[in-house]
């Protein structure tokens, strides 16, 4: 408890919790991701999984085979056009709230295989991105930095959605 | 090797047999199910494995980017991202199917090269070397080449309404659509590209005196 | 041909087990596998028409990431036909630098091949173990060349540069006493090679750990003897290579039969199967992570007593050091050529294979004459084996799909390029 709560529970016997903050950590304290590994930065995101750089203890570790169970989807590799459609439709599956974290530069802007016919320039040209990780692949370290960065923005979001973008799905 | 040379002379007197790296034997597609039959059964060769089966395009061939030769005289341009020059340096068919063959038992490597010519069909390889099946579905989608009696010749690698032969040098890098996520339709469709290609390096071909004894002119 | 007691499912995309976005529409008939239709081309990138467009030092970043869990490996087919296009001599150092971190990427392929096979059967805690050892050899990729994964560290002369003579150090923080800290660094004292030795040391008994865990393991047993079994004759039309084509008894490995590099100066055996199972090829793949660890030691030792330059001499190819280039106005020259236009290759055409831990990984390169390459065809050791997955999955279950899959050693970078 920060020290004006401490203050106020000493002087008037009981604490006063906003609803907000509460339910903001316990959304960030514990995101499940739903595994969508799709090339190389999924080795890393293994990895930030895996025995160094546990990603367990964020909250992150526990990957849902399942969207319908999950809060947060990590676009992990090139997105091609034939996979666009899985993608949106694993998207549209998870429940609201639900965040999206795009890794590594094919994620971000098509990367290394920009000019290929076959790539979709970002992943953001078919779901709304919360968080861009850079990187070629990002290091589990800095996937994880941008673990944070996201745990940070659901902290301190606002409940009801007044402040979030419009809800079509466009970038 | 000479006396590989000497069978596949006389068994299929037209075959040009190119030696290289590996021995490279070029044929019409007239000859490819006999020529095959002999690879895999004659005691000389057995070769018993399709390692790869790929298309070569050359269309392009030889044309580059950038003229160096003339630029004292006219200055250099910017550089093209089409290729120029007058004619290609090569003189064969624009398709060629190369297949990269194996022999377990005698350790020896075949690359067997399948001019094409204007219909661009071909025997299918499946029945003699099953490996080809896949290999054969990747030529298919990818340059257009058909096979006859392929048991499932269909698109494998591009998207599922993809329309032409990507890996054409006449089809651009950049391709004719690309796809984002429409919130009104709620679907993903299909837009004309809005890139272009950017040229980081052109296409130089230079007169190496290094190579001029070493060129296998094809 | 459809049947009203048969179920058609997809085994989608987005699938916790189908190793990289791969969909199998499976037919069943209960439990039972009737047909698989593998959809192949969902991370389909077009690496071949990007290369073309690329000169060669530029495109060597695609072949780390064709197998992405096998990188260097791919890059040394890569340079290999490079090489053999312009007849160039690697100095034998960069041999064995090239040796030893082909056969580090190797255990690096196994273990992760294991963790994933692992996984999909529900042996969930040697996935933590093998990630354990994979940090430390990525840790290796890291200190040679600036990058954990896509190391593009194999240039076509030799590699880009000598190893290092000292390992990065955990530092002092707050959360870690000094003993801590002093037994985290032991192993980082040294050079490099120091740490891959200290690596290989205590390796054969990491691999003891997985063996204790799984060789003789009863649920092991049942889930992949007798799964996937495929006879040798059958494999060789099928165009098998690697694993899948020893565990039915061929004697085939490249790095015996027609070594490359320097592979043969080498001492190390190869693993065969019998049977053509799953099991056998486990049993393969946990044998051949401790020859690979042989031959690494074998490199460690030559390596360190023989110094030497790691590049080749062929200034046409190799760029010069930087001290050169600023003294030296030929070597001025050839860096600028070098980094503007790239290295010229005669015409002609070249084939090149590995044995990379999937199997037969072979480029397939034409060129013109030009500064890129004309066409370059990657053969991937994957495609033969996942096209043959109906024929090893007839009358299997549902399960037993994900076992084989797994045991193929299936990765989609390589198969859909």
């Amino acid at each position: 408890m920060r020290n004006g709560q401490k203050k106020s529970f000493a002087s008037k016997g009981y604490g006063v919790t906003s609803i907000d903050e509460l339910v903001a950590w316990a959304r960030g304290g514990s995101m499940w991701p739903v595994t969508f590994g799709l090339a190389c930065c999924a080795i890393e995101m293994m990895h930030g999984a895996a025995s160094r750089f546990d990603m367990d203890r964020f909250g992150w570790g526990l990957y849902r085979g399942s969207p319908r169970q999950s809060d947060v989807l990590i676009v992990a590799g090139t997105l091609c056009n034939k996979m666009a459609l899985a993608f949106r439709q694993t998207y549209d599956q998870m429940p609201e709230p639900k965040y999206v974290i795009s890794m590594g530069s094919c994620a971000n802007g098509g990367g290394y295989y920009h000019y290929s016919y076959s790539v979709v320039r970002g992943c953001d040209r078919i779901v709304p991105v919360d968080i861009y990780v850079p990187g070629c692949p990002p290091t589990a370290e800095a996937l994880i930095y941008g673990v944070v960065q996201l745990m940070m923005k659901v902290k301190y979001e606002k409940r009801f959605r007044e402040d979030r973008l419009s809800e079509d799905g466009c970038a | 090797m000479d006396a590989l040379k000497l069978c596949l002379q006389q068994h299929c007197p037209t075959c040009q047999i190119e030696e290289g790296e590996q021995l490279s034997i070029i044929i019409r597609k007239e000859d490819v199910l006999s020529i095959a039959d002999l690879l895999k059964t004659h005691h000389d060769f057995k070769m018993d494995m399709l390692l790869d089966l790929c298309v070569v395009d050359y269309l392009h061939y030889g044309l580059s980017e950038w003229d160096i030769q003339n630029a004292t005289e006219h200055g250099y341009g910017r550089a093209q991202a089409e290729p120029m020059g007058s004619s290609s340096t090569w003189n064969g068919p624009r398709f060629v199917v190369v297949c990269h063959l194996l022999s377990l038992v005698n350790k020896i490597r075949l690359r067997l090269k399948v001019y094409l010519d204007d219909s661009l069909v071909m025997p299918s390889l499946v029945n003699i070397w099953p490996s080809s099946n896949w290999y054969e579905r990747e030529a298919y989608d990818l340059f257009g080449i058909r096979f006859e009696n392929h048991p499932d010749l269909r698109r494998i690698l591009t998207d599922y309404g993809f329309i032409g032969f990507p890996f054409r040098k006449d089809f651009p890098l950049v391709g004719h659509v690309e796809m984002r996520y429409d919130g009104l339709s709620e679907k993903c469709i299909y837009e004309p590209v809005s890139i272009e290609n950017r040229v980081g390096v052109p296409k130089v071909i230079r007169e190496d005196h290094r190579y001029i004894n070493t060129e296998i002119e094809s | 041909m459809s049947h009203d007691s048969h179920y058609t499912i997809n085994f989608g995309p987005q699938h916790p087990a189908a190793h990289g976005v791969l969909r199998l529409i499976l037919e069943m008939k209960g439990e039972t596998v009737i047909d698989i239709v593998p959809h192949i081309g969902l991370l389909h990138r077009a690496t071949e028409k990007l290369a073309e467009s690329k000169p060669y030092i530029q495109s060597i970043g695609y072949m780390d990431r064709l197998c992405y869990v096998s990188m260097m490996c791919n890059e040394h087919a890569y340079v290999m036909a490079i090489e053999k296009m312009l007849g160039l001599e690697v100095p034998i150092r960069a041999e064995y630098i090239r040796v030893m971190f082909s056969e580090i990427t190797r255990i690096l392929n196994h273990l992760i091949w294991l963790a994933a096979h692992g996984l999909d059967l529900g042996a969930m805690s040697i996935f933590l173990y093998c990630f354990r050892e994979r940090e430390d050899l990525l840790d290796m990729y890291e200190a040679v060349s600036g990058a954990r994964m896509h190391a593009t560290y194999f240039r076509p002369g030799g590699v880009k540069q000598d190893l290092p003579l000292s390992m990065p150090q955990y530092k002092k923080s707050s959360w870690k006493t000094d003993a801590q800290l002093a037994k985290l660094n032991a192993a980082r004292s040294g050079s490099l090679l120091d740490f891959i030795e200290d690596f290989t040391t205590r390796f054969p008994s990491c691999v003891d750990q997985y063996e204790t865990l799984l060789t003789d393991n009863r649920v092991w047993k049942q889930r992949t003897v007798g799964i996937g079994v495929i006879d040798a004759d059958r494999a060789k039309a099928l165009g098998f290579t690697g694993h899948m084509l020893r565990s039915t008894g061929v004697a085939w490995d490249l790095r015996k039969v027609q070594p490359y590099s320097v592979y043969d100066q080498l001492d190390f055996d190869v693993p065969l199967g019998k049977n053509g199972d799953c099991y056998d090829r486990y049993l393969q793949r946990i044998h051949e992570m401790r020859q690979s660890n042989r031959i690494i030691q074998q490199c460690i030792s030559w390596l360190r007593e023989n110094p030497g330059p790691v590049l080749a001499d062929d200034v046409k190819v190799v760029p010069p050091t930087r001290v050169d280039m600023k003294d030296d106005m030929e070597a001025l020259i050839h860096h600028f050529k070098l980094y503007s236009e790239g290295l010229i290759l005669p015409k002609g055409e070249v084939y090149s294979s590995v044995e990379h831990p999937k199997g037969e990984f072979g480029i397939y390169m034409v060129s013109d004459g030009a500064n890129k390459p004309y066409r370059m065809k990657v053969r991937a050791a994957g495609w033969p084996h996942l096209s043959a997955i109906k024929e090893l999955c007839q009358g299997h279950m549902l399960a037993d799909v994900v076992t084989i899959l797994s045991s193929m050693d299936i990765v989609l970078g390589e198969i859909d390029r």
